[in-house]
């Protein structure tokens, strides 16, 4: 593998240990794919499930990160509103992650603010500064922000893994291999839309949507013909943030929104696609069924942001909740990141969704959801969302403990508000 | 019998293999604190994945596997190495963070040759895989 002088010396230890043996990593997997050499990377973004060993052995030695940095959802659900986690049940200092930390989390919390790492704690990074251009390589942790920033601004962001995204971090490189060549780009598997009301489609049908592509095309790139050139970012998110959940997928071209799939033809890299597969209203059902897996039509938490809510998701919920209350007895649990959680308080729908009974966090509400764990010891069994990637990773990490309903935001808030799920 | 393949990590050991038919994912089909296989299939679940040689398809999963292989190697509770049909970025960090040598693109296909409890014998430096 070619490396640059610069990058010689890093592998030689000349910048110190921690570089040394991040290089070391990079190289390693960069000659395990077959990589020809090393690329200069422009973001990282980093999981909070980090061990203190590990990230001491590549950051040993380094005093700043060498791109912009930011970090994944805390690990302790209890931070951004300690009150309404307390009310509804959740312990404090519960520690999500403790088990692979191997040290104390405040021990890993001085080396990310000593590399000068963005303490986000988000899973939407490019909503919060941490925004990459198209062709940018990025070695960012979490799937969903990694294929929308593939999808949706043309980022080169592969499935890489925790270690790789620490060393890409303080080197400022990452392995030629995946998203950043552009021949492993091109869509694989097109998909057309058959009698879909995409102008109807609430967020929570796009994500049945990305569920149902998901599942069917595996680690194959796709292109989904047919649907709006208007796309928001919300619903865009809705759509691919699933996609890695049921499948494995790296980059979902939209034609007329991802920058390179300006026409479908583009998308293809002027081939042929290798399988062509329909979606229409069957399939959407199909996706909304795997998801739904309650029994009960009467719910105990909803909860809303997985992948966190946007400023504009939150003043939806914020007008969806004015003047009302949400049951005693069900939890509403909303997770976004603290810089927008700051912005929602000064539009005045955090008191709004508070004083509803809503409670926040900046934790992952998904595969790492403290509910998920926790949740059938609190009472907490049939669960309502309008996310597909959290209902599909509730009901698994729970053992199946956890009861899933799956609907829209505006199904989701009635049901708080009401205590009961309805289908329309 | 000797299988020439392509090396993913360095290295040379010999183990008991233990043979897992689908992709795997050291999140949610590995407990790194007892060193079990979580999978839950009569051959598979609980069966100890300690000092063994992993074989299976390729990795699958959250990106966080080799957080769990490395806690994994501080216990003592790794398996030994990785022999994969086609390996992918996560399972390869997984093997190189927890120094396994591990080795793919073998010139028979891995799940058909060995069965769980063969002896194994990983030379992850110039991709080879020998079953005694």
């Amino acid at each position: 593998m070619f490396l640059t002088k610069e990058e010689e010396g890093m592998l030689n230890g000349e910048y110190g240990p921690g570089i040394k043996r991040s290089m070391e990593l990079l190289v390693k997997l960069g000659e395990a794919f077959d990589a020809e050499r090393m690329i200069p990377a422009q973001s990282a973004h980093i999981h909070c499930a980090m061990s203190l060993d590990l990230l001491s052995e590549l950051t040993e030695g380094t005093t700043q990160c060498r791109v912009i940095t930011t970090t994944h959802p805390n690990a302790y659900p209890n931070v951004l509103d300690p009150t309404g986690c307390k009310r509804i049940g959740l312990p404090e200092n519960y520690d999500i992650y403790e088990f692979i930390h191997g040290g104390p989390w405040s021990q890993i919390e001085d080396i990310f603010k000593r590399l000068g790492y963005l303490l986000t704690y988000t899973c939407v990074p490019f909503l919060v500064g941490n925004l990459p251009r198209m062709g940018d390589v990025i070695s960012w942790g979490g799937t969903s922000g990694a294929v929308t920033a593939t999808s949706m601004f043309g980022a080169c962001g592969s499935r890489d893994s925790v270690p790789a995204n620490v060393a890409t971090s303080v080197t400022g490189r990452a392995p030629y291999i995946g998203m950043a060549i552009k021949q492993n780009r091109y869509a694989q598997v097109l998909v057309e839309l058959d009698g879909l009301d995409v102008a109807s489609f609430t967020n929570a049908d796009y994500g049945a949507l990305g569920y149902y592509i998901g599942g069917k095309t595996g680690s194959k790139n796709v292109v989904i013909n047919g649907l709006p050139k208007t796309l928001t970012l919300e619903q865009f998110r809705y759509l691919v943030s699933p996609m890695p959940v049921s499948g494995a997928t790296n980059i979902c071209h939209v034609v007329g929104v991802t920058p390179e799939a300006r026409t479908l033809d583009e998308a293809l890299g002027g081939g042929k696609p290798e399988e062509v597969i329909t979606a229409g209203r069957d399939q959407i059902k199909e996706a909304v069924s795997k998801l739904t897996t309650a029994h009960s039509d009467k719910v105990d938490l909803v909860k809303l942001g997985c992948p966190h809510c946007s400023i504009i998701e939150l003043r939806n919920i914020a007008s969806l909740l004015t003047g009302k209350k949400v049951q005693p007895n069900v939890r509403l649990f909303v997770a976004t990141a603290k810089q927008i959680y700051v912005l929602a308080e000064v539009m005045g729908y955090v008191d709004i969704i508070k004083q509803a009974g809503g409670v926040f966090t900046n934790t992952c509400i998904g595969s790492q959801d403290p509910f998920n764990f926790i949740g059938p010891k609190l009472g907490v069994e049939t669960v309502a969302t309008n996310s597909a990637r959290s209902a599909h990773y509730s009901a698994r990490t729970s053992g199946g403990k956890i009861r899933l309903l799956y609907g829209s935001m505006k199904q989701c808030i009635d049901s708080a508000i009401t205590g009961k799920w309805r289908t329309t | 019998m000797k299988l020439k393949g392509h090396k993913i990590n360095g290295g040379r050991v010999e183990g008991e293999a233990i043979v897992c038919n689908d992709a795997f994912s050291f999140l949610g089909d590995f407990d790194p604190i007892t060193g079990n296989c979580l999978i839950k299939t009569p051959e598979l679940e609980g069966k100890s994945m300690i000092d063994k040689i992993l074989v299976c398809p390729t990795g699958k999963g959250s990106s966080r596997g080799p957080l769990n292989t490395y806690r994994a190697m501080k216990l003592n509770k790794s398996p030994k190495a990785i022999v994969c049909i086609e390996a992918e970025p996560v399972l390869a960090a997984a093997a190189i963070v927890a120094n396994m040598p591990m080795v793919d693109r073998l010139d028979k296909n891995p799940l058909e040759v060995i069965k769980t409890g063969d002896w194994v014998k990983v030379d992850g430096d110039n991709g080879i895989v020998e079953v005694t």
